[in-house]
């Protein structure tokens, strides 16, 4: 056991030492741009970056100048830019997910034979292969500057990525629901349906939930290259030097990630082996279980 | 005499390598067959291969089964999907036992027909209170009368059952042998189970076939 153990340090120390030694071959032995930059960071941090210019999120834009909302807020340039960038990939990966779903179950060894897997597996390595980013240069190219190059981006992507996902998912889901229902006579597409898709629901869901907050931030890239969202604020900005504006829509993007993150940590938990329907509170999934039963007792 | 349901002729089955071979058995209409035997001798593979999960290596299987809903599999962890609720299940079994016919309506009356008969053969099996809930929230023992469901919905020519009967209790093994006794008898389906049980297996089945000390060749004859 111990020799076991050894030996999985051993491989880790080596990997280590493997990754410092390559990173030295990176930089060509000189470590002072790493020392130094730390400094510039600094130095950039204090002059260029913070305060960010808030107003920028608190106050209404001048365009578009028919925004009828009160609350400046709802008519900052922050706001309507990452509304933009989650509607985009909101729509992107409800389209993406679709497009895996259903190409992934003839990418599953254990579903279709081989002349079906390896074309299917090609086609998804090839829209993966590409970054988001590439796909939406392509496609302001040939629909023009705007968030459709963008969604189109990201769909391409998300089929790829997630279809990867499933497939890998598919394979590894236990092999006896799948010979019941073969021996039964169920076609494929009935397999997939009602054996597959529900076997591996849970983390179908999580792998949906992972991607849109995925294609959020690479929504905020995608912006850069004239994809729309709020991306286009930051290029923009970018190009002015205008650094404490880029601050700003950083700060936009960061609380939202956040937000994402925790309602999907929420969601996800309704789909566990342990959940119990009805015995829920965001409260209780974010917290340890320890401080959510000191809490109910408060509450109580 | 009837004809059989299933006749094998010489089957050799196994993987890279023969595990059985020159099996030769008929099972006829209302018969439960049981076949016993020590661990690794490859009653599970047979059982497979007659489901069609795997190829046979050589020989043949006769017999009017491998049609749409032919065959009922009950596998050793049982195959049911577990995040699915137990009518999800057995609804896997009869939307091959209630054929879709041009004759009997549209698709809204074989919708109604399948719930029908879903609804029953919970209830056979004693679920009907729990048919919402997911089978990971079942007992083992409940888990296998969603299978037994299963199968009954599926109104199979032949039920295969791989060690169903195992880690169930003296009072559930009962009602469920019983209750698929009974099915087997009133619908003159036939059925071949494999067993380690051996007092279960004669509780069950009309034939038995040990294969304990036998050199990996099973005959009707045995």
């Amino acid at each position: 056991m111990s020799g076991k153990l050894n030996k999985v340090w051993l491989i880790s120390f080596g990997l280590l030492v493997t990754a410092i030694i390559v990173l030295n071959n990176l930089v060509r032995g000189d470590w002072g741009d790493l020392t130094g930059g730390f400094a510039n960071l600094i130095k950039f941090w204090n002059t260029e970056l913070w305060p960010p210019r808030w107003s920028l999120i608190f106050e209404a834009q001048s365009e578009p100048p028919n925004c009828r909302v009160e609350i400046g807020f709802f008519c900052s340039k922050a706001y309507t830019g990452m509304l933009e960038t989650l509607k985009m990939a909101f729509v992107a990966t409800i389209f993406g997910f679709i497009g895996a779903i259903a190409l992934s179950p003839f990418a599953a060894k254990n579903l279709v034979p081989t002349y079906v897997l390896v074309p299917t597996r090609i086609f998804l390595a090839l829209t993966r292969s590409l970054p988001s980013i590439i796909w939406a240069i392509i496609f302001v190219i040939v629909v023009g500057i705007g968030p459709l190059a963008g969604v189109l981006a990201m769909i391409l992507y998300t089929i790829g990525y997630i279809g990867k996902l499933q497939y890998e998912e598919i394979e590894g889901i236990n092999r006896e629901p799948l010979e019941a229902a073969r021996a039964m006579g169920l076609r494929h597409s009935e397999i997939v349906s009602k054996v597959v898709i529900p076997e591996s629901g849970n983390t179908f869901l999580s792998q949906l939930l992972f991607m849109f907050e995925y294609n959020v931030r690479h929504g905020t890239v995608l912006g850069l290259v004239g994809a729309g969202g709020i991306g286009l604020h930051i290029d923009r900005a970018m190009e002015l030097g205008n650094y404490n504006d880029v601050m700003s829509y950083l700060i936009v993007i960061y609380v939202v990630i956040i937000i994402i993150d925790f309602l999907s940590l929420f969601i996800r938990s309704f789909v566990t082996d342990e959940a119990e329907i009805g015995n829920k509170s965001l409260i209780s999934t974010l917290l340890p279980a320890s401080l959510t039963q000191r809490w109910r007792k408060q509450q109580n | 005499m009837a004809k059989p349901i299933i006749k094998i002729r010489d089957l050799t089955v196994g993987y890279d390598f023969p595990l059985l071979s020159e099996i030769n058995l008929e099972i006829n209409p209302g018969e439960i067959v049981a076949i016993v035997g020590i661990s690794g001798l490859g009653k599970t593979t047979l059982l497979r291969t007659i489901a069609g999960v795997i190829p046979k290596l050589s020989g043949q299987i006769f017999g009017d089964i491998r049609r749409r809903g032919g065959i009922g599999y009950i596998p050793q962890r049982l195959g049911l999907v577990r995040h699915a609720s137990v009518y999800h299940n057995v609804e896997l079994g009869a939307r091959c036992g209630v054929k879709l016919s041009t004759e009997s309506g549209n698709i809204f009356n074989w919708s109604k027909r399948k719930s029908l008969v879903i609804r029953d053969c919970v209830d056979q099996v004693g679920l009907s209170e729990k048919i919402d809930e997911p089978i990971r929230r079942l007992s083992g023992g409940q888990q296998r009368r969603v299978a037994t469901a299963r199968a009954i919905a599926q109104k199979p020519q032949l039920i295969l059952a791989d060690e169903f009967l195992s880690e169930l209790d003296k009072e559930n093994a009962d009602s469920i042998i019983s209750l698929m006794r009974k099915y087997v008898s009133d619908t003159q389906c036939a059925m071949l189970l494999v067993e380690h049980h051996i007092v279960r297996a004669e509780q069950i089945a009309d034939r038995i076939i040990d294969l304990s000390g036998f050199d990996s060749k099973l005959t009707s004859e045995a």
